[in-house]
């Protein structure tokens, strides 16, 4: 009994006096100090925190075997065994820097990241969809960044001395065939993915990842947003038609339907038109979106977009303008992706998806009907996460599966339906190798196997980025990209090589202060384009070539004065190319040598309005005049144009939006139309390409009903 | 887009303080309700830090208690309002968001908890009102919104969303009348609050108070 006592007594004295003092040091890997850092002994309250010098010292009256952890922001946690027998510890922790999003370097070169998530990109989603003179339309306002090219009939994105099908459109990471609406020849078509749709937009004019293929210029990758937060019903009342749209929102999901009712017809009974109507468009698209959270971050959405437009017109001779022929046009469009992601650990997840677009065009031209249907699938999985701290890894398969015919009705013989399949797979990796917050290196390639051509290939990309300081840094990026020849090519020959680009991009960014300067240079190499042999377009082989260089500046400020933010961009390109009809390598029709634009947008508070103004500025471009000697040795006059929009919002939920564009009535000539017959003179008669009408008047009043009142439609514009 | 002035709010937050009583139970309250008033009262950052640390060290060995991560969210808040450079601002306010979803995964329905959210959200619209207004003030409201659906006693919740209305309302230079009785509803329930839970916030009596001479 007595031993029994005092073993209990001394256990408690022994106890009592046992307070093991713990100090040290807490620094860097360079060896300085970390104040502030948690000094924390595991499971009990006791711990400190590190002072000025990164010195600690605690006591505890814990005893045995313990567990010290050592935790800062921004670095990796230690953990250190302790024995806490009362004995004095001393410990010197050196804590390693976490590649962390926050201060981690980005590769920049070629690309211009728009998100409403990130706080650190320097352009933002918002942005596309004000921008003065794009009329909410996403090529509209990418075509006031730096590498991009505005050829006013088209509308589409031209990308450092590349033609429009060479950028390629990705809807959360799903290829979607055709992303315009059609439009009557030689005017501007719109995108037909409105920018609110989208949470967040990465442009890039080169160098991009291995994910995107089928690309030879720039993938545009659009990212949809999650579900919507709250029910409400949208009502737009447009000078050109009007639509509705609802969503309803739930907990865990959303569905959002939209009608859209677009008739010209009035408008252009008011405005007189270039061109001779006979049946103005008129569209009807429907849009339907569902998302729905999976467990806790993962989310299935689904969109489907359908659109028919109609319109016909009269196409005039050039030699007798009394001369017409109808061309009539309908347009039957498709399109519907599903997107599935989750988290698979703490450090991978995995993404999937399914896309389906159908496209029909049927064109009656004086009685000669052309059927035209252009099929895409896309099935693709993606696993993203990290090997370890410092090395990201992403990885994935693809299959994509084009179907092309081109049917004349007239004739039943089907060896006059001109049409091609082709199945690509292809697989992909890429790493980020992190040897710093500082520097960063991105190593993947890309293979593929296509059936049309019956080739497999391997497609390297490297891109690396170092900071130079604080606020600065350089990047570098070089890549080699394929695409299978255009449609009115690939349907004439099947075996086609895919036509061939190497990108190499260097790029300097700073941004300090709401103040986004960069500069970037690129040389672009062309191989592999396709060649009229000896100039019949019905024969044709891969013998074509060209370049493309260049230098880009883009300044952002919205610091320097209260309410105005703005841009400038600008674009210097040299290129040429050998390709289709060329008798030599020249410049083609759609490259201009500068480029420039200024965006400004301003807010007035006082009248509760935000207004913005755009001015662009293209070079002369090319055209081939037939009565010369030499190849497109023509050029345009320039291209200038001043936008302006408005916003004026008299209650949160209305919104009235007005915008004008080429303010000044400038008559931009695009090019020039040749007849393809001499005339009395011995000439070949000529038509210059205008505008179809000097401006461009847009007025939309947008009502919102919602529970919540401050929700009002001011993003979707 | 949407500039509210918060600037002077968080002033207001930490005037109500003043009259913090707690009852004393033990190691776990003791360490508490030290802590808990210097994230209620300290302007430095130096000393919030050092609160927070000691907080995060109860979060981690008292595995069950939301408090603690709540109190630990709330010191980052205040840090970051006590910090002038925006960079800085967004690392101490994405802490703030850390240690607010810890505390959100223990008691996913807490009124308190999913107000805090709110109120992260709103100052990191403070950090660039221009471009992350238009986003962060509908996140912030929705947290509003369900913080007050939760538990409608919670004048914290109502005080907040009644900052967000009138902010709304003065942007669009309407009548800050829906804000103003949020306000007064936020006040009344100052007034009857009770918790039973020692540790429950004390905090946005002044927020409310102040506002109520701005609806007169």
């Amino acid at each position: 009994m007595k031993t029994l006592l005092t073993l209990v007594f001394s256990g408690i004295i022994w106890t009592a006096a046992c307070q093991t003092k713990v100090s040290g040091t807490v620094t860097n890997e360079q060896g300085e100090p970390i104040p502030f850092a948690n000094i924390i002994l595991v499971d009990t309250y006791d711990g400190t925190t590190s002072d000025a010098e990164g010195h600690f010292e605690f006591t505890t009256a814990e005893t045995g075997n313990q567990v010290l952890a050592i935790k800062f922001v921004g670095y990796t946690d230690i953990f250190q065994p302790v024995v806490l027998d009362g004995k004095a510890i001393t410990i010197q922790a050196k804590l390693y820097e976490q590649v962390s999003e926050l201060s981690a370097v980005t590769i920049t070169a070629g690309s211009f990241m728009a998100s409403d998530e990130s706080r650190r990109t320097i352009f933002r989603a918002v942005d596309i969809a004000s921008t003065a003179g794009a009329t909410a339309d996403i090529a509209g306002a990418l075509n006031t960044l730096p590498g991009t090219q505005k050829v006013g009939e088209t509308g589409r994105l031209f990308v450092r001395g590349g033609d429009s099908n060479e950028a390629r459109t990705f809807i959360d990471g799903m290829a979607v065939l055709d992303a315009y609406s059609p439009s009557a020849p030689n005017t501007p078509s719109r995108g037909r993915f409105l920018p609110f749709m989208f949470k967040g937009t990465s442009f890039s004019t080169g160098g991009y990842s291995a994910e995107y293929g089928q690309a030879l210029s720039s993938a545009l990758v659009l990212d949809s947003r999650d579900k919507a937060e709250a029910t409400r019903t949208d009502i737009g009342i447009l000078s050109v038609g009007g639509d509705i749209a609802h969503t309803q929102a739930w907990d865990r999901g959303s569905i959002a339907g939209k009608i859209q009712y677009t008739n010209i017809r009035p408008y252009f009974g008011l405005i007189n038109q270039e061109i001779d109507w006979d049946v103005p468009p008129v569209s009807l698209e429907g849009i339907g979106a569902f998302r729905h959270d999976v467990g806790k971050q993962g989310m299935v959405k689904v969109y489907g977009n359908f659109t028919q437009t109609d319109y016909s017109l009269y196409q005039h001779s050039i030699d007798d303008d009394n001369l017409k022929y109808h061309y009539d046009l309908a347009n039957r469009y498709r399109y519907i992706n599903g997107f599935y992601k989750n988290t698979l650990s703490e450090k991978w997840m995995m993404r999937g998806g399914v896309s389906y677009t159908y496209q029909q065009n049927r064109t009656n031209i004086e009685g000669r009907e052309i059927n035209e249907v252009d099929k895409g699938a896309h099935v693709k999985t993606v696993f993203e996460g990290s090997l370890s701290d410092k090395v990201e890894l992403k990885t994935g398969v693809e299959v994509i599966n084009h179907d092309y015919s081109q049917a004349f009705d007239e004739i039943a013989d089907p060896d006059f339906t001109l049409s091609f399949n082709e199945v690509i797979t292809a697989s992909f990796v890429e790493a980020d190798l992190y040897a710093s917050n500082k520097f960063v290196t991105r190593i993947g390639a890309r293979a593929e196997y296509n059936t049309l051509m019956d080739q497999a290939s391997i497609d390297p990309r490297i891109s690396l980025a170092y900071k130079t300081g604080a606020h600065g840094q350089v990047s570098f990026a070089y890549g080699k990209f394929r695409q299978t020849a255009n449609n009115q090519y690939a349907r004439i020959n099947n075996n086609l090589d895919p036509e061939k680009a190497e990108h190499f991009i260097l790029n300097y960014q700073r941004v300090e202060n709401n103040r986004t300067f960069r500069i970037e240079t690129y040389y672009k190499r062309y191989n592999d384009l396709v060649k009229y042999v000896n100039d019949d377009p019905l024969d044709l082989n891969n013998a074509g070539n060209g370049y493309a260089k260049g230098v880009e500046l883009f300044w952002r400020d919205n610091q320097s004065v209260d309410n105005l933010d703005y841009w400038v961009s600008y674009s210097y390109l040299d290129t040429e190319r050998n390709y289709l009809d060329f008798p030599s390598a020249s410049v083609p029709y759609f490259a201009s040598a500068h480029n420039f634009s200024l965006v400004t947008k301003y807010f007035v508070q006082a009248v509760k309005s935000q207004l913005g103004f755009t001015y662009s500025y293209t070079s002369g471009r090319p055209y081939n005049n037939p009565n010369e000697e030499k190849f497109n040795s023509g050029t345009t006059p320039y291209y200038s144009d001043l936008s302006f929009n408005v916003a004026y919002l008299p209650t949160s939920s209305v919104i009235f939006y007005f915008s004008c564009t080429n303010l000044l009535g400038r008559d931009n000539i695009f090019g020039y139309e040749y007849s393809n017959q001499l005339n009395d003179a011995g000439q070949y008669s000529s038509r210059a390409i205008r505008q179809p009408a000097p401006r461009f008047v847009f007025l939309g009043i947008f009502i919102t009903f919602s529970k919540n009142k401050s929700i009002n439609q001011l993003p979707t514009l | 887009m949407k500039t509210l002035s918060l600037s002077s709010l968080i002033m207001l937050v930490l005037i109500s303080t003043a009259q913090i009583t707690f009852a004393n139970d033990g190691k776990y309250m003791d360490a508490m309700q030290k802590n808990i008033k210097v994230v209620y009262t300290s302007d430095s950052i130096a000393e919030l830090q050092q609160a927070v640390n000691t907080l995060e060290r109860i979060a981690a060995a008292e595995k069950t208690k939301w408090e603690p991560f709540y109190y630990a969210s709330f010191g980052y808040v205040m840090m970051s309002n006590n910090e002038k450079e925006g960079a800085k601002k967004d690392v101490y306010l994405d802490q703030a968001m850390k240690a607010m979803n810890k505390a959100k995964a223990l008691v996913p329905n807490e009124s308190e908890v999913v107000a805090l959210e709110g109120f992260i959200y709103m100052m990191m619209v403070t950090v660039d009102p221009a471009s992350r207004g238009r986003q962060y003030s509908g996140l912030a409201l929705q947290s509003f919104g369900k913080a007050v659906e939760l538990n409608p006693e919670n004048p914290r919740a109502l005080g907040l969303l009644a900052q967000m209305q009138f902010g709304m309302a003065q942007f669009f230079g309407s009548p800050a009348t829906e804000a103003c009785a949020t306000n007064s509803k936020a006040l009344e329930k100052f007034q009857s609050y009770k918790s039973e839970n020692p540790l429950a916030p004390q905090w946005g009596k002044g927020m409310v108070e102040n506002m109520v001479e701005k609806c007169k």
